[in-house]
């Protein structure tokens, strides 16, 4: 395993990062910020997540079905841990206060560290070798996107600008550059923790998607309207992540 | 044992609806239910569900991904217009105090063609095998009880005794049994179905989640233990359906 070839892997990780910014580009053309419009992007970013966590189900339990259902429960403590010491304090989120700030901390954080899971995964996927690097490259940047747009669904209608929403998807995927270089270099010991790592990012995004984006998206729009959104949103990720 | 298969159909999808009668008991036991209870057995409810529709999706697609797509698709359509002409898309499906006729017919009416949605999830996971089919059945059954027990409660505050809610129950998971066969006949004679009807399964069972549970559960207990039902609940299906179909 040379150096060109570990930097490569790092850089081909971190396009696919950048990647992730193009997820706000739909938001630059919405103007009009009503509840109805956050609950709709929650909506949105909860079927996203949702098809997301599909998408990585269904990776990790060719692993081990176990060590998936572990790996998520991990998660879900893990979110349940944030969501009780953003409880005690008053958080802050750019000029957003109060609960409005703890959804977008809470969505930043857990994509965030969803992200270390998927760098793995990145690394695993390189295998060793970086023959099918752009192959794995393009797939990975552009199921990045969505990504993206999740976080931006749940940040622009709070009042974040557009190029902040894409500065925070970037900041998001960071990780994957930064697992990918470790789990290339060391594949056989990385691999054994996919099933964990996978499974603790989808953990984490289902109980998110439980327990703060669907009860603000009950609680703003009609039922008809999020189920729409979230079922439609979710069917897409999983055929788009199918094919990529 | 090499029974028709259409007879495992029949028998795994009678014993998924005849689980509903087990919802009763809770209320033959203790009356009247806290509202969280009923909460949370709509977020079991709501949580098997989301499993199975987890298994049906990746099954489906694993064999045609655009089909699988469209079939789910078809079944998010199919049961948003259910509610659309049947006037119950904001209907509140829990009222343990109203007790007029025409509630009534209606939450009968949700129950049956919920159920319905089920009978097709469990006809296409037989067709695709045997063990996945008992496996989908077995999960419906549990889901069965935890609906059991929401629908035996609010006939209860109509006056019905538990015995009795018990069968009508049943009776609202009736449907189930016949659409079981139907899709499992249809889709056995016409393989090229399966993708559809496993997309059609999984789309309807992610809507009615989204649409009929997860809304009712949000006000009947906290977040965190709606989520936490919830999530446990699918875990315990994504653990079982890992061995693949």
């Amino acid at each position: 395993m040379s150096v060109p070839e570990v930097t490569a892997v790092f850089g081909y990780a971190l396009l696919t990062a950048l990647a992730t910014g193009l997820g706000a580009v739909p938001f630059a053309f919405v103007r009009t910020v009503s509840p109805s419009v956050i609950a709709g992007a929650n909506a949105v970013a909860s079927g996203l997540m949702l098809g997301a966590s599909f998408g990585l189900l269904t990776e990790a339990t060719r692993y081990g079905a176990w060590q998936t259902v572990a790996g998520a429960m991990l998660g879900v403590l893990f979110v349940l841990a944030a969501d009780r010491v953003l409880q005690g304090h008053e958080p802050e989120f750019g000029a957003v206060r109060g609960a409005g700030a703890r959804r977008m901390l809470m969505v930043v954080t857990v994509m965030t560290v969803h992200s270390f899971s998927e760098g793995i995964a990145v690394g695993v996927a390189f295998g060793g070798t970086a023959t099918l690097a752009l192959v794995i490259t393009l797939a990975i940047a552009v199921h990045n996107v969505p990504e993206g747009l999740a976080i931006s669904a749940v940040l622009h209608p709070r009042g974040v600008p557009v190029a902040r929403c894409a500065g925070w998807s970037v900041f998001s995927s960071l990780p994957q550059p930064i697992m990918a270089v470790p789990a290339f270099v060391f594949v056989e010991r990385f691999s054994s923790a996919l099933p964990y790592g996978l499974g603790f990012a989808a953990g984490a995004m289902v109980f998110m998607v439980l327990i703060e984006l669907l009860p603000e998206a009950y609680e703003q729009a009609r039922r008809a309207t999020v189920a729409s959104l979230v079922s439609l949103m979710l069917i897409a990720m999983v055929l788009f992540q199918r094919y990529l | 044992m090499a029974a028709d298969p259409t007879l495992t159909v029949l028998l795994y999808s009678s014993i998924a609806a005849g689980a509903a009668a087990l919802g009763a008991a809770p209320i033959a036991a203790r009356g009247r239910l806290p509202v969280a209870w009923i909460g949370w057995a709509n977020a079991l409810a709501a949580g098997f569900m989301l499993g199975a529709a987890y298994a049906l999706m990746v099954a489906g697609l694993d064999r045609m991904p655009v089909q699988g797509a469209a079939g789910a698709a078809l079944g998010v359509g199919f049961v948003f217009l259910t509610h659309a002409v049947s006037k119950t898309e904001d209907l509140d499906l829990n009222r343990l105090d109203e007790t007029s006729p025409a509630y009534g017919y209606q939450v009968l009416l949700v129950n049956s063609l919920h159920s319905a949605s089920e009978g097709v999830a469990i006809g296409a996971a037989m067709a695709v095998s045997r063990s996945f089919g008992i496996f989908l059945a077995l999960a419906i059954a549990v889901h069965n009880v935890a609906e059991g027990t929401v629908l035996s409660a609010i006939l209860a505050g109509w006056g019905v005794r538990p015995r009795d809610a018990a069968g009508l129950s049943v009776a609202a998971n009736v449907s189930q049994v016949l659409l079981a066969i139907v899709t499992f006949a249809i889709v056995s004679a016409v393989p090229t179905m399966l993708p559809w009807a496993l997309g059609v399964a999984a789309g309807a069972l992610i809507y009615l989640v989204m649409a009929e549970l997860l809304p009712e559960c949000y006000r009947q207990a906290g977040r965190i233990s709606v989520a936490l039902v919830t999530v446990v609940a699918m875990g315990m299906l994504v653990l079982f359906s890992g061995r693949g179909p």
